[in-house]
């Protein structure tokens, strides 16, 4: 769950270009012939292809990228397959990008077809699929699924959700993710996992030890004024803050977790001694 | 109750439970203004790029702090941040003055991508609606053109403009020319040259306004800039120009955010000016700013600017193997070349690379 974007070699995208080929395949879609040679970025040109959305690559320890060009008739596919730092970024990259209002379905970690589109993550890869299509009301939702399936085939790797997802609650949950930077918008939490429920959120973040977690939790403390302790994991507190609401926070071993904006910060209580249970 | 910054804290964290007003540095919040060009828009002259935000509890507390320029675009999170950007705005979206860009290259597309952007941001209009990542003159048709006048007429964008991180020095004046653009958002920082400052004069000239990104020059992720301090100091150069009306930072914490304010409340100081000059002085030598002006000049016919970028990968980013792979796709007569073999170097770097070391250093690796 570290992320390090500029040191990293892409070993798949980069060395193993005859991989990255048999993965990246116009053929994988019958009928569609590839228009153009592969492009291919780092973090040092994504820009040029992703304009300023190249930084929500980025802050996912982007590695790099390579990307093709099908066609068939005058509609044209843009498959860019991503390599991150690990399988929880390209997880965290997929849960960014997904449309919380639709189903993950089991492609690879996860992913999503549309009509004129699919994502997927598996391993440390991203995948991204955009069809054009003369018709833009065309639904392709068949041809891309049948794709991805080819493709997700071919790509090795991790092909199950981050453990630590498993611990929230299911209980009227929205959607889950991976956040890069600041959950919950406090840089004391560098980055960590987030469930947004109906109504509130919860977070797991990792640190390195126990000792390490314990100083953050210190930290966040001494930001929230009036913060009182909560019975909750090893330690924890929990308060009522702008923005926040109720807030809990605790540590439980090296893990800080917690919810916000629940109405009341007994209620962020409550819901934490769930979660502290759930994380081992 | 409004909003507080973290003064009381000597962690330097959010005061989240305080309940009267403080400010960042321990005094009141400072605001500065400036007119967006021709359109007359009042914004602060540090606004917030919300492309990387994770939490809209950060979007929310820098509206209620007063910053009045948001920025997202259709592209971000593939249609997820402009969601978190509405919900976060709430009932301070007409407070403010929002932007958001679209990648579609027809009038028709790009219709259905600003009915899409107004849905998903909750309000009937943008203030400003961007082409997203146009770098030259040849990539704006006259098709987009009306689908931006179009979305005018309809009331649906307030303003029209392009979003841009190269080619400056030929599209902005394209732009000014043409008199149908009122914005453009543009990569500007303290590492480009003098032709990036007459280009937006020429803009702003023109009467249009002059939003700057990418103002960090590399930002968080690079290390040495990230230096206490560093940021704040790329923040003001760029608010300091009497042509920028306003800057969008990235900004994913609250501490970022109480940073950033301190840029409207501290003007820049000859302090801020050592720091980016002694940055500009560390990467002088090996940043090529890909301005373009060696184009031609190897008596070797060696494409200089190219060649640096490949040793970039491979230097920069630990990716030698693409660094070999993009010097393998030159000429064999360019690849045979060694810098070594030249008497004098006829390529004169105007920003200071080192030119001959660094593409010996490239023959050297790759060859």
């Amino acid at each position: 769950m570290r992320f390090a974007p500029l040191a990293l070699v892409p070993a798949l995208l980069m060395a193993g270009t005859a991989r990255a080929q048999d993965i990246l395949s116009c053929q994988l879609a019958p009928g569609w012939t590839q228009s153009e040679a592969m492009h291919q970025y780092t973090a040092d040109n994504l820009y040029d292809y992703k304009d300023g959305g190249a930084e929500g690559y980025l802050v996912y320890g982007f590695a790099g990228m390579k990307s093709i060009t099908c066609k068939s008739g005058e509609n044209t596919l843009i498959i860019d397959l991503s390599e991150m730092s690990d399988a929880d970024a390209a997880y965290g990259l997929f849960a960014s990008n997904h449309d919380p209002r639709l189903p993950i379905a089991k492609i690879g970690m996860g992913g999503q077809v549309q009509p004129l589109s699919a994502t997927f993550a598996k391993g440390k890869y991203y995948v991204e699929i955009v069809e054009n299509a003369a018709d833009p009301n065309s639904d392709h939702t068949a041809e891309l699924q049948a794709l991805v399936n080819k493709m997700q085939q071919r790509i090795e790797g991790r092909d199950t959700p981050p453990e630590a997802l498993a611990w929230f609650s299911q209980e009227n949950l929205t959607s889950t993710g991976l956040v890069p930077q600041s959950v919950l918008g406090l840089k004391q939490l560098k980055h960590g996992f987030v469930a947004k429920y109906k109504q509130g959120q919860a977070f797991i973040v990792m640190e390195d030890s126990p000792e390490s977690a314990a100083a953050v939790l210190k930290e966040l403390r001494a930001g929230f004024d009036g913060s009182t302790s909560a019975q909750v994991g090893d330690e924890a507190f929990q308060a009522k803050a702008p923005y926040l609401d109720g807030i809990c926070i605790f540590r439980k071993g090296r893990y800080v977790a917690g919810y916000a904006n629940l109405p009341t910060a007994q209620q962020a209580a409550s819901e934490s001694i769930k979660l502290a249970a759930n994380i081992p | 109750m409004l909003p507080v910054v973290g003064a009381g804290s000597s962690l330097g964290i959010l005061n989240l439970a305080a309940q009267t007003p403080a400010a960042p540095a321990g005094g009141p919040i400072k605001l500065n203004y400036k007119t967006l060009g021709k359109t007359g828009l009042k914004v602060t002259t540090v606004g917030m790029g919300c492309m990387i935000t994770s939490d809209p509890s950060v979007i929310t507390r820098a509206a209620d702090l007063g910053i009045t320029y948001f920025d997202t675009a259709r592209g971000y999170q593939r249609g997820n941040n402009e969601r978190m950007v509405g919900a976060a705005l709430g009932n301070k979206r007409k407070q403010v003055i929002l932007s958001t860009k679209t990648e579609a290259h027809d009038k028709d597309a790009m219709a259905k991508e600003l009915d899409t952007s107004l849905k998903e941001l909750n309000t009937d209009y943008v203030d400003i609606w961007y082409l997203h990542g146009l770098s030259r003159p040849a990539d704006v048709h006259d098709d987009m053109i009306e689908g931006l006048q179009l979305a005018k007429q309809q009331g649906k964008a307030r303003f029209v403009g392009i979003s841009t991180h190269s080619g400056q020095q030929q599209l902005l004046p394209w732009m000014a020319q043409k008199g149908v653009f009122d914005v453009v958002l543009t990569s500007y920082n303290f590492t480009m040259d003098a032709s990036m400052e007459q280009a937006i004069d020429v803009a702003a000239k023109a009467g249009m306004g002059v939003a700057a990104l990418k103002v960090m020059a590399g930002g968080p992720r690079n290390q040495k800039l990230a230096q206490p301090g560093a940021l704040l100091s790329a923040l003001k150069w760029v608010i300091d120009k009497p042509n920028i009306a306003t800057a969008i930072p990235s900004m994913t914490d609250m501490s970022q955010l109480d940073e950033n304010l301190k840029a409207m409340a501290e003007p820049i100081s000859a302090d801020d000016h050592k720091v980016l000059a002694a940055h500009l002085e560390i990467i002088k030598p090996l940043y090529c700013r890909m301005c373009g002006e060696c184009d031609g000049d190897c008596a070797k016919g060696l494409p200089v600017a190219d060649m640096l970028r490949f040793l970039t990968y491979a230097d920069g980013y630990g990716q030698f193997a693409l660094g070999r792979e993009r010097f393998l796709e030159l000429t064999s007569e360019q690849t045979s070349v060694r810098c070594g073999d030249c008497a004098e170097c006829t390529v004169k770097c105007p920003h200071g690379v080192a030119v001959r070391s660094r593409m010996a250093r490239a023959q050297e690796l790759f060859a």
